[in-house]
């Protein structure tokens, strides 16, 4: 029988798959965001999976929690009065699309298939609690030291962002001119 | 399905399969859905994808580079986001349309 | 001074003349421009007095030369823009530039009610210039400048009053009838530079195989008939010939200088420059005497008939060159050299003279008009009078001289036969008749002026010249006296020994005295003859000529319209060209030129317009071309 890390896996892997597919196609974009949100919390579970658990944390809190509150919270401030058309039209284009991203899977598949059939197993971690301070210590150590001017720079980038979001905001006028 | 213990032990390959499972259903949503709040979330989901890629492989190689990436990964997303959505409250505001196919302004 | 200076000189005063009076050419003031241009033409003359000079005397040199600078050094073609003067060219030079500026006196009187005078001059200068280029070239490439420039200048002169359209249509036909020839002359050329790697003059001579050397005679035949081709463009030899009697249109000044005295010449004078190689090719030679010779008469039959005075000069011109290529082709260069000396004296002299009348009877030229001219214009026939003797051949006129030398030579040179002398005789007749016909009308007889015109005699701008010109015609046979009459050495054979040759190589002459005298008398004697005959016809009794044309009706109508030729021309050559032109033009170049042009301007569209179609402004059409790029990009790395 599997063991638990696997069948966890499998779940939470189908789990993103099935409700990531479901972002893609529910003509609902409320439904689509409802849809993104367990996605994220599944792929926050796959990161325990992998003993990323400082990650995974983060994952739930910044995504889950914040960016696809967000999401609802603007597609709420869309008050959609009619109807639109869920996929773009279009035979060719739309048979374009899907071959080159049936090519995309396929190469990617293959490739993946080539390279890691071989020895694709993990090698077991250290056993007990320790193990995971012990990776978030070192990710954090890394990041303190050998990524400190990245992280530093990230801190300005939210920054930046910051200012930008509100200033977008307050944006009257513009150069198009259409009848109103 | 036969179940053969020795396939089905979950190895790198399988969260690699995931992972580009993932993006490629995130790609198809940006190509083909038309609201415009749609396609963010749908490259939202891709850079999950990506995510996931890039912690499977740090915990293969035992190395922790992996988990940096994706942290400041994770950081830019939200920020993208952020804005994005912003510059589509101040569209929405304007046009009153979120169907992308109505801002084609840029054609030659 | 040096050569080099002399050269100088003697080239560029009449570029500067051109220079001068064609910056001012819109002036009224034909005295000014006129002054200028005959000085500078008289320059020209001085330096080349001074350059002959040195051919003469004690420490007499065969030729002068200058080099300027080197002109063309390619390969295997050198060309030096250099000159010389050598026996030949010394007469042309002197000839050229004498007769010039007393042509360039006369105009100064002739066109002083002109509207542009200055123009006129300004185009004379240029062509004496381009004239002294053809005489004075060491090469042939030189000469060919200088002949291209004096048949762009006689086509300025011709069409000089370009308003009326026959003019300028004559002017056209000049031109075009010379380029033909330039054709073959530049064809002539070609051959010549193949056969023997230079172009220049003395270098071919110096080339020249032996006439024994086997498979030498075909190619210089080639070269001989296309340099001939050239000279009955320049010279209006059959076929050819059909542009001088229209360039009549021009003012007459013109016609005395160009297509009397110089220009004409010039097809004659090339054939004396290349004498050696000609020599060479007798078969060759007779197509040039039997094409002169029947020029000569073909031509002097037209002018039999014409009314106008200066056609009956313009084909009295033709058919006295054809007397100059039947020297030619007999082997009497010499001879044919001479001839066109005196004939620039006298026919410059009737020219210039006809242009008095003309200017006397207000622009008419119609003879039918005129009669007992004698009375109001006695300087003009005086001096006309010495002209027509000169040209029938009265000793001791300079005419008579060079006349009978052609004729002598061409009964008996070794070229020469019997048949070309027979006809050279009647032609001679037929010249005789035909001038003094002209006379009788013109001058003698009874007036048929009409009642307002007031014909009175030119202004001495105007005589001057003429009086000069008359003295040359008397005087200037006298270089040329043979030995069965002087006794002694003929000057001028004397001078032309070492650049001419005698065509000894094809057999004997016949030496006998008897016979000359006896071809002197015939030929005299026949002049008087047909004389006489004329004066009989049109003083005497008037009404002779209308019953004779009434009798022979057929072959009066096909002579007075000159054979039909240019009908002939027409019809045959230059209507389907230009039917061709035009169907050329409507189905070429409308349909399938402009329209290939039009179809790759509507290719070009459509081709943007479709590359536009991809930048329509879709967001998820851009997308779609990323990832179709990365599938492509990755199955071509990943494969």
């Amino acid at each position: 029988m599997l063991s638990s890390q696997d069948f966890l896996f499998y779940f939470l892997g189908a789990l993103s798959l099935i409700f990531g597919l479901g972002v893609v196609l529910y003509r609902n974009p409320i439904y689509s965001a409802l849809c993104l949100v367990i996605t994220m919390i599944s792929v926050a579970g796959i990161f325990a999976t992998l003993d990323a658990w400082f990650i995974a944390g983060v994952q739930l809190i910044v995504y889950a929690g914040a960016v696809t509150v967000l999401f609802v919270m603007v597609l709420m401030l869309f008050d959609l009065k009619h109807e639109m058309k869920t996929f773009s039209k279009g035979v060719i284009g739309n048979g374009v699309k899907l071959a080159s991203s049936g090519v995309l899977l396929g190469m990617f598949s293959t490739y993946i298939w080539a390279t890691y059939a071989t020895e694709p197993t993990f090698k077991p971690m250290a056993a007990g609690a320790t193990s995971s301070i012990k990776a978030t210590k070192d990710l954090a150590t890394s990041l303190f030291t050998s990524y400190l001017f990245a992280f530093e720079v990230i801190g300005l980038l939210l920054l930046v962002i910051a200012v930008g979001a509100v200033t977008l905001s307050r944006i009257t006028g513009g150069t198009h001119h259409h009848a109103d | 399905m036969p179940i053969n213990p020795a396939a089905w032990k979950v190895g790198l390959d399988h969260y690699l399969y995931l992972s580009s499972l993932l993006f490629v259903f995130g790609m198809l949503g940006v190509l083909m859905r038309r609201n415009v709040i749609v396609i963010l979330m749908c490259i939202e989901l891709m850079l999950n994808a990506v995510n996931i890629s890039f912690i499977a492989f740090s915990r293969y190689a035992e190395n922790v580079n992996g988990q940096v990436m994706v942290f400041f990964v994770m950081t830019i997303a939200a920020a993208e986001a952020a804005v994005g959505l912003a510059l589509a409250v101040t569209v929405f505001k304007k046009f009153r349309e979120v169907n992308i196919r109505f801002f084609e302004h840029l054609k030659g | 001074m040096n050569n080099q200076v002399l050269f100088a000189i003697l080239l560029l005063a009449p570029l500067v003349g051109f220079l001068i009076n064609g910056f001012r050419w819109k002036s009224h003031n034909a005295t000014l421009a006129g002054t200028i241009a005959t000085a500078m033409v008289f320059i020209s003359f001085l330096c080349s007095l001074g350059l002959v000079s040195q051919l003469f005397g004690a420490n007499a040199v065969p030729s002068v030369g200058a080099k300027f600078f080197d002109w063309i050094n390619v390969g295997g073609l050198q060309v030096p823009a250099a000159f010389v003067i050598d026996h030949i060219s010394a007469i042309m030079v002197l000839v050229v530039t004498g007769v010039g500026t007393l042509i360039h006196l006369f105009s100064v009187g002739y066109m002083s009610h002109d509207e542009r005078p200055a123009k006129y001059f300004a185009y004379l200068n240029l062509f004496l210039f381009n004239m002294l280029l053809l005489i004075l070239g060491e090469n042939l490439l030189l000469m060919f400048v200088g002949w291209e420039g004096v048949g762009l200048c006689s086509y300025l002169l011709i069409g000089f009053w370009f308003t009326d359209a026959d003019k300028a249509a004559a002017g056209m036909k000049a031109f075009i009838t010379n380029r033909i020839g330039d054709a073959g002359f530049l064809l002539g050329i070609f051959t010549l530079f193949f056969l023997f790697g230079t172009v220049s003059f003395s270098e071919i001579i110096a080339r020249l195989p032996n006439l024994a050397e086997v498979g030498w005679s075909g190619p210089i035949t080639l070269a001989c008939l296309f340099l001939f081709v050239g000279a009955t463009g320049k010279s209006a030899q059959i076929p050819l010939y059909v542009w001088l009697p229209d360039a009549m249109a021009g003012p007459t000044p013109v016609s005395a200088l160009i297509h009397a005295a110089t220009m004409v010449t010039a097809g004659v004078y090339m054939i004396v420059r290349l004498n050696p190689l000609f020599l060479l090719a007798p078969n060759a030679l007779h197509v040039v005497a039997t094409v002169g010779c029947a020029t000569a008469f073909f031509a002097a039959t037209i002018g039999l008939t014409q009314w106008d005075i200066k056609k009956i000069l313009a084909y009295s011109t033709v058919s006295q060159l054809g007397y100059m290529f039947l020297a030619c082709g007999v082997g009497a260069f010499g001879a044919g050299l001479f001839h066109v000396m005196t004939h620039a004296f006298f026919k410059a002299l009737m020219f210039l003279g006809s242009g008095s009348v003309i200017h006397a009877m207000h622009e008419e030229q119609d003879v039918r008009k005129m009669g007992g001219l004698r009375k109001y214009l006695p300087i003009t026939h005086a001096t006309f009078l010495i002209g027509w003797l000169a040209i029938i051949g009265i000793p001791p006129f300079a005419g008579f001289f060079s006349k009978d030398e052609i004729l002598w030579q061409s009964f008996s040179s070794p070229l020469g036969n019997k048949v070309l002398w027979i006809f050279g005789v009647a032609t001679a007749g037929l010249t005789s008749f035909y001038m003094t016909r002209l006379m009788c009308l013109t001058f003698w007889g009874k007036s048929r002026v009409s009642k307002d015109v007031h014909p009175h005699e030119a202004p001495a701008v105007m005589w001057i010249p003429l009086a000069v010109l008359a003295v040359l015609s008397t005087v200037g046979g006298w270089i040329g006296i043979p030995a069965v009459i002087g006794g002694g050495d003929n000057w001028l054979e004397r001078w032309f020994e070492g650049v001419i040759r005698e065509p000894s190589a094809f057999g004997e002459p016949i030496h006998s005295h008897t016979l000359e005298w006896s071809a002197m008398g015939i030929s005299l004697s026949l002049a008087v003859i047909m004389a006489t005959l004329a004066y009989t016809f049109y003083v005497s009794n008037p009404s002779l000529p209308g019953r004779l044309t009434q009798k022979f009706h057929g072959l009066y109508r096909l002579i007075y319209n000159k054979y039909f030729v240019d009908e002939f021309y027409f019809g045959s050559l230059i209507n389907p060209l230009v039917d061709a032109s035009k169907g050329l033009w409507a189905y070429v170049d409308v349909n399938f030129i402009d329209r290939t042009t039009y179809v790759i301007g509507d290719v070009v569209r459509g081709v943007g317009s479709t590359a536009k179609s991809i930048q329509n402004g879709n967001m998820q059409q851009y997308a779609m071309y990323i990832a179709l790029g990365l599938a492509v990009t990755m199955f071509l790395i990943l494969r």
